[in-house]
Protein backbone atom coordinates (compact mmCIF):
# COMPACT_ATOMS: atom_id res chain seq x y z
CA UNK A 1 0.00 0.00 0.00
CA UNK A 2 2.63 2.30 0.91
CA UNK A 3 4.55 1.57 -2.78
CA UNK A 4 1.00 2.81 -3.67
CA UNK A 5 1.02 5.80 -1.85
CA UNK A 6 4.31 6.94 -2.77
CA UNK A 7 3.58 6.18 -6.23
CA UNK A 8 0.48 8.38 -6.29
CA UNK A 9 1.71 11.49 -4.61
CA UNK A 10 4.49 11.34 -7.42
CA UNK A 11 2.29 13.22 -9.58
CA UNK A 12 3.41 16.35 -8.47
CA UNK A 13 6.80 15.33 -8.75
CA UNK A 14 9.36 14.45 -5.91
CA UNK A 15 9.47 17.63 -4.63
CA UNK A 16 5.36 18.04 -4.44
CA UNK A 17 5.36 14.43 -3.01
CA UNK A 18 7.70 15.45 0.07
CA UNK A 19 5.77 18.59 0.52
CA UNK A 20 2.48 16.16 0.55
CA UNK A 21 4.38 13.76 3.01
CA UNK A 22 5.29 17.06 5.34
CA UNK A 23 2.24 18.59 5.38
CA UNK A 24 0.37 15.15 6.37
CA UNK A 25 2.85 14.56 8.85
CA UNK A 26 2.63 18.44 10.56
CA UNK A 27 -0.92 18.88 10.21
CA UNK A 28 -2.58 15.36 10.77
CA UNK A 29 0.45 13.94 12.41
CA UNK A 30 0.18 11.35 10.04
CA UNK A 31 4.13 9.59 9.66
CA UNK A 32 4.52 8.44 5.99
CA UNK A 33 4.87 4.54 6.96
CA UNK A 34 1.80 5.12 9.09
CA UNK A 35 -0.41 5.89 6.00
CA UNK A 36 -1.51 2.54 5.12
CA UNK A 37 -2.84 1.89 8.54
CA UNK A 38 -4.52 5.30 8.85
CA UNK A 39 -6.21 5.36 5.22
CA UNK A 40 -9.03 7.84 6.08
CA UNK A 41 -6.89 10.13 7.75
CA UNK A 42 -5.09 10.01 4.78
CA UNK A 43 -8.16 10.41 2.04
CA UNK A 44 -9.59 13.30 4.48
CA UNK A 45 -5.94 14.97 4.61
CA UNK A 46 -5.66 15.16 0.33
CA UNK A 47 -8.94 16.40 0.39
CA UNK A 48 -8.12 19.22 2.87
CA UNK A 49 -5.21 20.32 0.48
CA UNK A 50 -6.41 19.49 -2.93
CA UNK A 51 -10.27 19.39 -2.69
CA UNK A 52 -11.87 17.91 -5.63
CA UNK A 53 -8.43 17.23 -7.19
CA UNK A 54 -7.11 14.55 -4.29
CA UNK A 55 -9.42 12.37 -6.39
CA UNK A 56 -6.76 12.13 -9.17
CA UNK A 57 -4.17 11.35 -6.51
CA UNK A 58 -5.99 8.51 -4.90
CA UNK A 59 -7.16 7.48 -8.55
CA UNK A 60 -3.36 7.51 -9.38
CA UNK A 61 -2.56 5.62 -5.62
CA UNK A 62 -5.90 2.96 -6.34
CA UNK A 63 -4.60 1.91 -10.21
CA UNK A 64 -0.99 1.60 -8.95
CA UNK A 65 -2.01 -0.77 -6.06
CA UNK A 66 -4.84 -2.78 -8.28
CA UNK A 67 -1.48 -3.16 -10.96
CA UNK A 68 1.04 -4.08 -8.35
CA UNK A 69 -1.56 -6.84 -6.47
CA UNK A 70 -2.55 -8.39 -10.19
CA UNK A 71 -6.24 -6.75 -9.94
CA UNK A 72 -8.12 -5.69 -12.23
CA UNK A 73 -9.01 -1.79 -11.78
CA UNK A 74 -12.60 -0.97 -13.10
CA UNK A 75 -13.88 2.11 -12.24
CA UNK A 76 -17.03 2.55 -10.38
CA UNK A 77 -19.11 6.03 -9.74
CA UNK A 78 -20.27 4.65 -6.17
CA UNK A 79 -17.02 3.85 -5.17
CA UNK A 80 -14.04 6.01 -3.02
CA UNK A 81 -11.05 5.45 -2.07
CA UNK A 82 -11.54 3.38 0.74
CA UNK A 83 -14.13 1.27 -1.28
CA UNK A 84 -11.41 0.68 -3.67
CA UNK A 85 -8.74 -0.71 -0.76
CA UNK A 86 -11.05 -3.06 0.96
CA UNK A 87 -12.41 -4.06 -2.46
CA UNK A 88 -8.86 -4.77 -3.08
CA UNK A 89 -8.38 -6.60 0.86
CA UNK A 90 -11.21 -8.80 -0.52
CA UNK A 91 -9.76 -9.84 -3.87
CA UNK A 92 -6.50 -9.97 -2.51
CA UNK A 93 -8.32 -12.76 0.39
CA UNK A 94 -9.74 -15.05 -1.91
CA UNK A 95 -6.51 -15.66 -3.91
CA UNK B 1 1.17 33.57 8.16
CA UNK B 2 -1.31 36.23 9.27
CA UNK B 3 1.74 39.18 8.73
CA UNK B 4 2.07 39.05 5.01
CA UNK B 5 -1.49 38.82 4.86
CA UNK B 6 -2.13 42.05 6.97
CA UNK B 7 1.06 43.61 5.28
CA UNK B 8 -0.75 43.25 1.58
CA UNK B 9 -3.58 44.57 3.66
CA UNK B 10 -2.27 47.48 4.71
CA UNK B 11 0.01 47.75 1.65
CA UNK B 12 -3.61 48.06 -0.92
CA UNK B 13 -5.13 50.56 1.29
CA UNK B 14 -2.51 52.87 1.57
CA UNK B 15 -1.99 52.24 -2.31
CA UNK B 16 -5.97 53.59 -2.22
CA UNK B 17 -5.02 56.29 -0.66
CA UNK B 18 -1.82 57.53 -2.18
CA UNK B 19 -3.88 57.27 -5.39
CA UNK B 20 -6.71 59.18 -3.92
CA UNK B 21 -5.09 62.00 -2.47
CA UNK B 22 -2.47 62.63 -5.39
CA UNK B 23 -4.05 66.17 -6.58
CA UNK B 24 -1.98 67.27 -3.19
CA UNK B 25 1.56 65.70 -4.74
CA UNK B 26 1.03 65.73 -7.93
CA UNK B 27 4.98 65.40 -9.07
CA UNK B 28 5.32 62.64 -5.93
CA UNK B 29 2.49 60.88 -7.82
CA UNK B 30 4.14 60.98 -11.32
CA UNK B 31 7.35 59.60 -9.96
CA UNK B 32 5.58 57.06 -7.57
CA UNK B 33 3.14 56.25 -10.44
CA UNK B 34 6.51 54.66 -12.73
CA UNK B 35 8.83 53.70 -9.67
CA UNK B 36 6.60 51.84 -8.03
CA UNK B 37 5.71 48.71 -10.54
CA UNK B 38 9.15 47.25 -10.95
CA UNK B 39 9.30 47.21 -6.98
CA UNK B 40 6.01 45.34 -6.74
CA UNK B 41 6.50 43.47 -9.96
CA UNK B 42 9.87 42.31 -7.81
CA UNK B 43 8.49 41.60 -5.16
CA UNK B 44 6.25 39.01 -7.18
CA UNK B 45 9.10 37.32 -8.63
CA UNK B 46 10.83 36.76 -5.22
CA UNK B 47 7.94 35.04 -3.92
CA UNK B 48 7.46 33.08 -7.27
CA UNK B 49 11.11 32.07 -6.68
CA UNK B 50 11.03 31.00 -3.33
CA UNK B 51 7.94 28.91 -4.73
CA UNK B 52 10.21 27.45 -7.42
CA UNK B 53 12.92 27.36 -4.96
CA UNK B 54 10.63 24.75 -3.15
CA UNK B 55 9.43 22.37 -5.42
CA UNK B 56 12.36 22.41 -7.93
CA UNK B 57 13.43 19.01 -8.68
CA UNK B 58 14.13 18.54 -12.28
CA UNK B 59 13.06 19.92 -15.57
CA UNK B 60 11.33 16.92 -16.92
CA UNK B 61 8.70 17.25 -14.15
CA UNK B 62 6.07 18.64 -15.30
CA UNK B 63 5.50 19.91 -11.15
CA UNK B 64 8.90 21.68 -11.78
CA UNK B 65 7.94 22.91 -14.99
CA UNK B 66 5.04 24.49 -13.43
CA UNK B 67 6.90 26.88 -11.14
CA UNK B 68 9.89 27.69 -13.74
CA UNK B 69 7.70 29.23 -16.21
CA UNK B 70 5.51 31.14 -13.37
CA UNK B 71 9.01 32.42 -12.34
CA UNK B 72 9.92 33.44 -15.84
CA UNK B 73 6.41 34.87 -16.81
CA UNK B 74 6.78 37.06 -13.76
CA UNK B 75 10.13 38.32 -14.76
CA UNK B 76 8.84 39.63 -18.24
CA UNK B 77 6.53 41.14 -16.75
CA UNK B 78 9.06 42.92 -14.39
CA UNK B 79 11.46 43.44 -16.98
CA UNK B 80 8.89 45.25 -18.86
CA UNK B 81 7.66 47.57 -15.81
CA UNK B 82 11.39 48.30 -15.44
CA UNK B 83 11.81 49.55 -19.39
CA UNK B 84 8.36 51.17 -18.64
CA UNK B 85 10.06 53.32 -16.01
CA UNK B 86 13.26 54.22 -17.80
CA UNK B 87 11.15 55.24 -20.29
CA UNK B 88 9.13 57.97 -18.20
CA UNK B 89 11.47 58.65 -15.38
CA UNK B 90 14.96 58.89 -17.81
CA UNK B 91 13.83 59.59 -20.83
CA UNK B 92 10.60 61.50 -19.57
CA UNK B 93 8.35 59.57 -22.79
CA UNK B 94 5.02 60.50 -21.16
CA UNK B 95 3.29 57.20 -22.22
CA UNK B 96 5.54 54.75 -23.49
CA UNK B 97 2.72 52.92 -25.35
CA UNK B 98 3.14 50.87 -27.52
CA UNK B 99 6.76 49.89 -26.74
CA UNK B 100 9.55 47.67 -26.24
CA UNK B 101 7.62 47.26 -22.83
CA UNK B 102 4.99 45.68 -24.29
CA UNK B 103 7.30 43.01 -26.03
CA UNK B 104 8.18 41.45 -22.51
CA UNK B 105 4.52 42.07 -20.96
CA UNK B 106 3.38 40.30 -24.07
CA UNK B 107 6.05 37.84 -24.11
CA UNK B 108 5.28 36.96 -20.12
CA UNK B 109 2.33 35.62 -21.16
CA UNK B 110 3.70 32.62 -22.88
CA UNK B 111 5.35 31.25 -19.76
CA UNK B 112 2.37 31.96 -17.63
CA UNK B 113 0.03 30.39 -19.46
CA UNK B 114 2.05 27.42 -20.34
CA UNK B 115 2.29 27.62 -16.31
CA UNK B 116 -1.10 27.51 -15.65
CA UNK B 117 -1.99 25.01 -18.00
CA UNK B 118 0.61 22.28 -16.90
CA UNK B 119 -0.98 22.76 -13.45
CA UNK B 120 -4.50 22.05 -14.25
CA UNK B 121 -3.29 19.43 -16.43
CA UNK B 122 -2.39 17.15 -14.17
CA UNK B 123 -5.37 17.29 -12.01
CA UNK B 124 -7.47 17.48 -15.70
CA UNK B 125 -8.99 13.99 -14.70
CA UNK B 126 -10.85 16.14 -11.52
CA UNK B 127 -12.71 17.87 -14.52
CA UNK B 128 -16.31 17.59 -14.74
CA UNK B 129 -18.40 18.17 -17.16
CA UNK B 130 -20.35 21.21 -14.98
CA UNK B 131 -16.92 22.61 -13.95
CA UNK B 132 -16.26 23.05 -17.71
CA UNK B 133 -19.23 24.37 -18.75
CA UNK B 134 -19.08 27.04 -15.34
CA UNK B 135 -15.31 27.89 -16.73
CA UNK B 136 -16.52 28.37 -20.66
CA UNK B 137 -19.58 30.42 -19.78
CA UNK B 138 -17.72 32.49 -17.42
CA UNK B 139 -14.79 32.91 -20.00
CA UNK B 140 -17.33 33.97 -22.59
CA UNK B 141 -18.98 36.57 -20.73
CA UNK B 142 -15.88 38.28 -20.00
CA UNK B 143 -15.17 38.17 -23.54
CA UNK B 144 -18.51 40.00 -24.51
CA UNK B 145 -17.78 42.20 -21.91
CA UNK B 146 -14.26 43.40 -22.94
CA UNK B 147 -15.25 43.54 -26.82
CA UNK B 148 -18.24 45.46 -25.80
CA UNK B 149 -16.19 47.71 -23.97
CA UNK B 150 -13.37 48.15 -25.64
CA UNK B 151 -14.47 47.94 -29.97
CA UNK B 152 -16.00 51.27 -29.86
CA UNK B 153 -13.77 53.26 -28.08
CA UNK B 154 -10.55 52.23 -29.77
CA UNK B 155 -11.75 51.43 -33.19
CA UNK B 156 -13.17 55.04 -33.24
CA UNK B 157 -9.73 56.73 -31.71
CA UNK B 158 -6.80 58.12 -33.88
CA UNK B 159 -5.06 55.21 -32.99
CA UNK B 160 -2.52 53.62 -35.43
CA UNK B 161 -3.45 50.22 -36.36
CA UNK B 162 -0.37 48.72 -34.01
CA UNK B 163 -1.54 50.46 -30.78
CA UNK B 164 -5.08 49.20 -31.53
CA UNK B 165 -4.15 45.59 -31.81
CA UNK B 166 -2.00 46.15 -28.74
CA UNK B 167 -5.22 47.24 -26.85
CA UNK B 168 -6.85 44.37 -27.90
CA UNK B 169 -3.83 41.57 -27.13
CA UNK B 170 -3.72 42.59 -23.22
CA UNK B 171 -7.12 41.45 -22.20
CA UNK B 172 -7.75 38.82 -24.78
CA UNK B 173 -4.14 37.56 -23.21
CA UNK B 174 -5.71 37.93 -19.79
CA UNK B 175 -8.75 35.93 -20.63
CA UNK B 176 -6.83 33.07 -21.83
CA UNK B 177 -5.11 32.76 -18.61
CA UNK B 178 -8.39 33.20 -17.16
CA UNK B 179 -9.97 30.54 -19.03
CA UNK B 180 -7.42 28.10 -17.39
CA UNK B 181 -6.81 29.64 -13.43
CA UNK B 182 -10.51 29.54 -12.78
CA UNK B 183 -10.26 25.33 -13.53
CA UNK B 184 -7.95 25.44 -11.19
CA UNK B 185 -9.96 27.24 -8.78
CA UNK B 186 -12.84 25.29 -9.45
CA UNK B 187 -10.77 22.19 -8.90
CA UNK B 188 -8.94 23.01 -5.40
CA UNK B 189 -11.52 25.22 -3.89
CA UNK B 190 -12.42 23.18 -1.50
CA UNK B 191 -9.10 22.47 -0.46
CA UNK B 192 -6.11 24.54 0.95
CA UNK B 193 -4.26 25.12 -2.34
CA UNK B 194 -7.90 27.07 -3.45
CA UNK B 195 -6.53 30.01 -1.36
CA UNK B 196 -3.75 30.15 -3.48
CA UNK B 197 -5.80 29.82 -6.97
CA UNK B 198 -8.34 32.16 -6.09
CA UNK B 199 -5.65 34.78 -5.80
CA UNK B 200 -4.53 33.76 -9.11
CA UNK B 201 -7.65 34.26 -10.50
CA UNK B 202 -8.11 37.65 -8.32
CA UNK B 203 -4.78 38.79 -10.01
CA UNK B 204 -5.47 38.24 -13.42
CA UNK B 205 -9.26 39.61 -13.30
CA UNK B 206 -7.31 42.49 -11.67
CA UNK B 207 -5.19 42.90 -15.07
CA UNK B 208 -8.14 42.33 -16.89
CA UNK B 209 -9.84 45.31 -15.66
CA UNK B 210 -6.76 47.06 -16.09
CA UNK B 211 -6.14 46.55 -19.27
CA UNK B 212 -9.52 47.24 -20.24
CA UNK B 213 -9.57 50.37 -18.81
CA UNK B 214 -5.96 51.02 -19.65
CA UNK B 215 -7.29 50.84 -24.01
CA UNK B 216 -10.34 52.84 -22.92
CA UNK B 217 -8.14 55.89 -21.13
CA UNK B 218 -5.82 56.03 -24.12
CA UNK B 219 -8.70 55.82 -26.85
CA UNK B 220 -9.95 58.84 -24.96
CA UNK B 221 -6.85 60.43 -24.55
CA UNK B 222 -7.12 60.41 -20.47
CA UNK B 223 -4.83 58.75 -19.45
CA UNK B 224 -2.28 60.30 -17.04
CA UNK B 225 0.73 58.72 -14.70
CA UNK B 226 -0.91 58.40 -11.64
CA UNK B 227 -4.75 57.40 -13.06
CA UNK B 228 -6.68 55.23 -10.36
CA UNK B 229 -6.68 52.21 -13.19
CA UNK B 230 -3.11 52.09 -11.85
CA UNK B 231 -4.28 50.35 -8.96
CA UNK B 232 -5.62 47.54 -10.46
CA UNK B 233 -2.13 46.36 -11.87
CA UNK B 234 -0.40 47.23 -8.42
CA UNK B 235 -3.17 44.89 -6.76
CA UNK B 236 -2.72 42.68 -9.55
CA UNK B 237 0.84 42.24 -8.57
CA UNK B 238 0.29 41.76 -4.56
CA UNK B 239 -2.34 38.90 -5.63
CA UNK B 240 -0.17 36.82 -7.63
CA UNK B 241 2.58 38.08 -4.74
CA UNK B 242 -0.18 36.14 -2.49
CA UNK B 243 -0.98 33.40 -4.26
CA UNK B 244 2.65 32.14 -4.60
CA UNK B 245 3.33 32.67 -0.98
CA UNK B 246 0.02 31.18 0.10
CA UNK B 247 1.27 28.21 -2.09
CA UNK B 248 4.31 27.09 -0.39
CA UNK B 249 2.71 27.74 2.75
CA UNK B 250 -0.44 25.38 1.81
CA UNK B 251 1.64 23.09 0.17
Amino acid sequence: MLEAVDEGLLILGESGRQAIYFHLQNLYSLKKEDIPNNLKVFADGLRKIFGQGAEVIEKRTIKTLYNKLGINYEEKRKLDFLDYVENAKKNVAAL
Amino acid sequence: MLTIYKISLILIAGLALIYTFQGYYPDFMSFFSNAFPPVIAGAAVVSSGFSLQKYWHKAREHFSLVWICFTIGLFLWFVGEAIWMGYTLIWNIETPYPSIADIFWLMGYIPFFIALYLYVKIFSAALTKKVLLVSAITTIILSFIVSATLIAPVLGSEKDLITMVVDFIYPFFDLALFSVAILGLLIFLKGKLGKSWMLINAGILMDICGHLLFGYTTAQETYYAGHLLELLYHYGYIFFLLAFYAHTKEL
